[in-house]
């Protein structure tokens, strides 16, 4: 046992074994009653703000090689307000004054910060910029070192209160053991990064994680959602040997022969590459809504376009399955103005909202999907969320066919792009065939559909044992959902997080399924274990897993 | 003393690189750059604040005013980051 656990959020199924590196530690500001030499005050400022420029631009050099120059761009605005007359005029005129130079930075940056935090919109985020650029000027005026992310020993651990995108472009996966912080969940930006480069992290530690200081041996448990603090050997152990398979180029096929597409789950543009890199053969699940969070208003038909056609670029020969808008439940968009819901997962979540009142905001999505189906390079589909009548699969299939004719009107290119349905209701199950007849996929979201085929939510830990896809009645509720689909000449994928797990990819390739989409993180393993498949012998195994009585059966039909 | 009025296009508006770059020009000239909305107070153009505390957003007009011998390069400059889309700019 490890002499200490942190508990967390795990952003990324992996494990990894190193010694503590703080990235950004506490700022102490000095006593005010220190007595102040202003010259030497107005030395050390000068000198902090040339450091901090120096780092900029070398920071901003590095982000634009690793990522891009938009990315990149950040930096630049950093140097600009570093560089502020006023904020310079307000710090020397306060050490004038006889404050401390770190004392006369924090004061001068207080007000400006203040105003803008008062603002709408954009303007907001530039308080964060603001407040950067002074944590920054404060760290060199205080003593506090901050390591430098892009030249971090092999094996290293980063902590940090919170890791923003620059911050973690920067990390090298080669050497970087993962990361811990104390802010963010599984959404938050970093989490999503360090999945697309399969990097074990935990976020949201809390402030418990300031406990623990530099060069102490942690095992970060990204399946868990756990520090471990001073692990024991057999914890090393097995966080040496969570490497993960080798990545696989190629589409891949059972021992005999079937041929099962191996997909990424993505939800920003900047996932699409790590996901390529990990051997994912095209994309299986495009969460759109991504796309609408972190801003202050939606986003406009160009920019879906631009983002779903670089979805199609990233994969030409592949096919990228795009989710319509799923909001609701328990995604929150602020300016969309949800209503409070006693039970918001039973709802207006899914297509229910983007059919009534998201009318708008669902036509202008489709228009930007139908125009990059025309323009993208590989085969766009698109599916509904949490579809569970005939009436509303009709009411999204007709939502498609306006869009297409507004835009001919307009003489713009389009295409209509193949479309599905995903099964998450127990109403989606029985209704397969239905679905199935009038569109061209299924696809099975395991979360949702556990969720409420075994009315056990998924957030709540009381019933986490029942909220487990490998219960006969969610295993029956897929075997059913894909023999129906295939009797209606549909094709069915898999998004939810059983997909990604190897051990049940036997299962899920004798159940029939044609695709499995998940996390990169996963996708090599996944794929060694299709390979390793034989596909007639699953085909038995499953058909015993949709005979037995109880979840250990299943169990065993998939260990045997 | 130079003036006039520039619609804003890259997408970000007054913020981000294209502000960075609109703030650095400023300062790389010689000439004193007030900024502002047509029929509002103007703010010193050298300091990023200010700049971005106008909230000028895509399609706004800008008004800016230029003193010393900079005073038209620098205006010449400035109008070019303003109309130039944020992909084409080039520092």
């Amino acid at each position: 046992m490890a002499a200490r656990t942190l508990t967390g959020t795990g952003a990324t199924p992996r494990s990894g074994l190193g010694t503590v590196v703080w990235y950004d530690p506490e700022i102490t500001l000095p006593d005010t009653d220190e007595p102040v030499d202003g010259d030497a005050e107005r030395d050390r400022f000068a000198d902090a703000v040339e450091t901090a420029r120096a780092e900029l631009e070398s920071e901003r050099d590095a982000t634009a090689e690793r990522v891009g120059e938009e990315e990149a761009a950040i930096f630049d605005a950093h140097i600009q307000f570093l560089e502020d007359p006023t904020i310079r005029e307000a710090v020397e005129a306060s050490i004038e004054d006889g404050r401390p130079a770190a004392l006369a930075v924090d004061d001068a940056f207080a007000e400006h910060i203040e105003q803008f935090e008062g603002m709408e919109g954009r303007m907001a985020e530039r308080a964060d910029d603001l407040r950067d650029v002074r944590d920054r000027l404060l760290r060199l005026l205080t003593g506090g070192d901050r390591v430098n992310l892009a030249d971090l020993p092999e094996g290293s651990v980063v902590l940090a209160e919170r890791l923003t995108p620059s911050d973690t472009a920067q990390l090298d996966p080669e050497t970087v053991a993962g990361f811990a912080t104390v802010t963010g969940g599984r959404t938050s930006h970093a989490a999503i990064f360090a999945r697309s480069l399969a990097l074990p992290a935990v976020v949201g530690l809390g402030e418990v994680l300031n406990d623990i200081t530099d060069g102490t041996e942690v095992i970060v448990d990204g399946d868990a959602g756990e520090l471990l603090v001073g692990p024991d050997d057999a914890e090393r152990e097995a966080a040496r040997a969570d490497e993960g398979a080798e990545v696989i180029e190629e589409m891949v096929e059972t021992s005999d022969g079937r041929e099962i597409e191996v997909a990424a789950n993505v939800g920003r543009p900047e996932e699409l590459e790590p996901a390529a890199a990990r051997g994912a053969d095209g994309v299986g699940l495009y969460r759109t809504e991504f796309l609408f969070l972190e801003r202050q208003s939606p986003p406009d038909e160009d920019e879906q376009y631009e983002a779903i056609r670089d979805a199609l670029d990233t994969f030409p020969e592949g096919r990228v399955v795009v989710r319509t808008l799923d909001i609701g439940g328990d995604k929150q968009i602020p300016y969309l103005d949800l209503p409070e819901e006693e039970n918001p997962f039973l709802g207006e979540r899914g297509i229910r909202r983007s059919l009534d009142p998201d009318t708008e905001l669902f036509r202008t999505q489709l228009r930007a999907l139908l125009r990059a189906a025309a323009d993208g390079a590989g085969e766009l589909n698109v599916m509904f969320p949490l579809v569970a009548t005939v009436e509303e699969l009709e009411a999204a299939i007709a939502a498609v066919d306006d869009a297409a004719a507004a835009l001919d009107e307009r003489g713009v290119d389009c295409e209509r792009p193949s479309l599905g349905v995903m099964v998450e209701t127990p109403s989606a199950v029985f209704m397969a065939d239905e679905f199935a007849r009038r569109v061209d996929f299924l696809s099975i979201g395991t979360n949702d559909l556990t969720q409420y085929v075994m009315a056990a939510d998924r957030e709540n830990e009381r019933v986490g044992h029942l909220h487990d896809p490998t219960h006969p009645g969610v295993v029956r509720a897929i075997g059913r959902t894909v023999e129906q689909a295939h009797a209606n000449d549909a094709w069915v994928g898999m998004c939810g997080e059983m997909a990604g797990n190897p051990d049940v990819t036997e299962l899920l390739v004798g159940l029939g399924l044609d695709e499995l989409s998940m996390s990169a993180v996963t996708i090599p393993d996944v794929k060694v274990a299709v390979s390793e498949t034989e596909y007639s012998a699953a085909r038995e195994r499953a058909d015993s897993a949709r005979s037995v009585a109880t979840r250990s059966e299943v169990h065993e039909t998939i260990d045997q | 003393m130079s003036e006039r009025i520039v619609e804003i296009v890259p997408e970000a508006g007054l913020h981000a690189r294209p502000a960075a770059l609109f703030v650095e020009t400023v300062n790389d000239h010689e000439a004193n750059v007030e900024a502002g909305p047509p029929d509002s107070d103007l703010v010193p153009a050298q300091s990023m604040i200010a700049v971005t505390s106008l909230g000028v957003g895509q399609g706004d007009e800008l008004r800016l005013v230029a003193d010393g011998p900079d005073a038209e390069s620098v205006l010449d400059e400035l109008e070019r980051i303003l109309t130039t889309p944020e992909d084409e700019l080039e520092a």
